[in-house]
């Protein structure tokens, strides 16, 4: 047993680090065995890779494909997957990215690519039956200040110092204009999807910190608090409303429940 | 086997790949039934309520490639409850996996990796099979591997591992005949002698898949395992002494990259079944003289 360890210890080793040495001795299969062990180290590195660039191809577009292929072959040997759907990898190589020396010299790229995995989860999301508001606030003020929401799976929101959401349209628009300026400003988005469909809305700072604050399973009290601290004026009853409206709430909670409908 | 059975039985099915999935969704396929992959499915709910849709027009079967039975550091219990509940869900006809490990110590390698056929792997395995059994509550069926190395410390063959796993654990085995030829081809062993070595009580299904011709790192020729191209020659032959052997079993056309339109797909299940029914019509004839 300790043995086994042992040996799928280097071939994991062999696998991430492309060095298969190790392994040699224990191998047989072909002229050279330790040769024949780097279709299994090539799979490994292209296969992630190939998969990475397959998530980000506004990215790649936006870097181009020879540093996103570095980028990404970097990444597979620094980050192994650590979950067997491969479509749940790579959320942190925006991060990443941000840092590789081919990219780095793109300061929004970090936004660019958090924004175009917000928009890939937010696509292959399934909508949950919305909240009305008469199921809301069936429970009274007091309560509804208290209480937590469920967003739709398929809502996500990106905060950026560029104006990424225009840089991604120009992208899905297919078309490269003559003339491109990158704001940069802060930006603050919603990303919203289900079923192979998106859109993006831009936030003000006072809306976005209320919804941020109740996607990270706040009350809505905390939630008008955090808005209210941006702005003054900011109307918490009008604002719930509107996520109401907008069908984005699917169930509401208070005390140590979840909101799960 | 008579020919009356082989005619009877489940017509050749096709792997389900997401490009493919709308396509087959909206109930127009024309596949006899689908295999496909948990983990393209488990991360995804929008291609998971497609796949549901299939599974009302379509018999499924499930093929896991994360379970990773082979690994010495233990099954990953959080992917087995989740293909518990896509089990659950889906109520498929068969679920399959492979005899080789993936995943250690939480890191998974994206890759379908070779076991040292010993004692002390076997223990390994046969507990593996076990767990994934109790988890998912249904005999679970393990394939042979695409191999280009093999350990030098292995003891056993892999027919006889696979057969003692199946004597172990109750398993069922998926005969992957184009891995047994690949295999064979790369490790240099017969892939007649491969397959008549399998215990044919045991087995329960079949896959036929395309490979690639390259050359290794030593200049050696090599197939490699793609599922990217068409099933080759000698394999449909091979496929028809596995079906002489283990009779009409669910057999599979598998293709994952490069994909084709799904009715190239249709076009090569529609041949193997040509070769089911031609082997046993054969059969009887030759028994018949």
């Amino acid at each position: 047993m300790r043995a086994l360890v042992d040996l799928q210890g280097s071939f994991a080793h062999a696998m991430t680090s492309g060095d298969g040495a190790a392994l040699g001795g224990h191998l047989r299969g072909g002229r050279d065995p330790g040769r024949r062990l780097a279709i299994h180290l090539r799979h490994y590195a292209t296969s992630l890779a190939a998969a990475l660039c397959d998530k980000f191809p506004a990215s790649t577009w936006l870097i181009g494909d020879a540093a996103m292929r570095e980028a990404a072959g970097a990444y597979t040997r620094f980050h192994p997957p650590r979950q067997p759907c491969i479509a749940e990898y790579g959320r942190d190589f925006p991060e990443f990215l941000a840092r590789h020396p081919r990219a780095a010299r793109l300061p929004y790229v970090r936004s660019f690519a958090e924004l175009e995995w917000a928009v890939a989860q937010a696509s292959i999301a399934v909508d949950a039956p919305p909240l009305s508001w008469t199921e809301l606030t069936t429970c009274g003020a007091e309560c509804l200040v208290e209480s937590r929401l469920a967003l739709q799976p398929g809502v996500h929101y990106v905060r950026a110092g560029w104006r990424v959401d225009e840089l991604m349209q120009n992208y899905l628009s297919g078309v490269s204009p003559e003339r491109f300026v990158l704001v940069n400003a802060a930006t603050r988005i919603e990303v919203r999807g289900a079923r192979g469909e998106f859109r993006l809305v831009r936030l003000d700072a006072a809306t976005f910190a209320f919804r941020t604050t109740l996607a990270a399973g706040r009350t809505v009290g905390a939630a008008a608090d955090a808005a209210l601290g941006l702005d003054q004026r900011f109307d918490a009853g009008a604002a719930l409303r509107a996520l109401v409206d907008a069908e984005l709430a699917t169930a509401s909670a208070t005390g140590a429940q979840e909101p799960v409908r | 086997m008579s020919r009356e059975d082989a005619v009877n039985a489940l017509p050749t099915g096709v792997g389900l790949r997401l490009p493919h999935l709308a396509e087959v969704a909206a109930g127009t396929s024309g596949a006899a039934w689908l295999e496909a992959h948990p983990e393209n499915f488990l991360a995804n709910p929008h291609a998971r309520e497609l796949l549901l849709r299939a599974r009302h027009d379509h018999p499924i079967a499930l093929h896991t490639v994360g379970v990773s039975v082979g690994t010495a550091t233990g099954l990953d219990r959080s992917h087995l409850a989740r293909l518990r509940a896509l089990v659950d869900e889906l109520d498929p006809f068969l679920v399959s996996g492979h005899l080789a490990w993936s995943t250690h110590n939480g890191i998974y390698l994206n890759d379908l990796l070779p076991i040292p056929y010993d004692d002390d792997a076997l223990r390994v395995v046969a507990a593996n099979v076990h767990e994934v059994q109790e988890v998912l509550r249904r005999c679970y069926v393990v394939e042979n591997p695409a191999s280009y190395v093999a350990f030098s410390t292995s003891t056993r063959a892999e027919t006889d591992f696979l057969a003692e796993l199946a004597s172990r654990t109750g398993c069922k085995l998926l005969c992957d005949v184009s891995n047994a030829y690949l295999s064979a081809a790369n490790l240099g062993y017969d892939a007649y002698e491969y397959i008549n070595g399998l215990p044919a009580d045991a087995v329960a299904e079949l896959h036929l898949g395309g490979f690639t011709r390259e050359t290794d790192d030593a200049g050696a020729p090599v197939l490699i395992d793609t599922h990217a191209a068409a099933i080759d020659e000698p394999v449909w032959k091979l496929y028809a002494h596995a079906m002489r052997r283990f009779g009409p079993q669910p057999t599979l056309i598998e293709w994952d990259s490069a994909l084709p339109a799904f009715a190239q797909l249709l076009s090569e299940a529609e041949r193997a079944d040509f070769v089911t029914h031609a082997t046993f019509e054969g059969g009887a004839h030759a028994r018949a003289g």
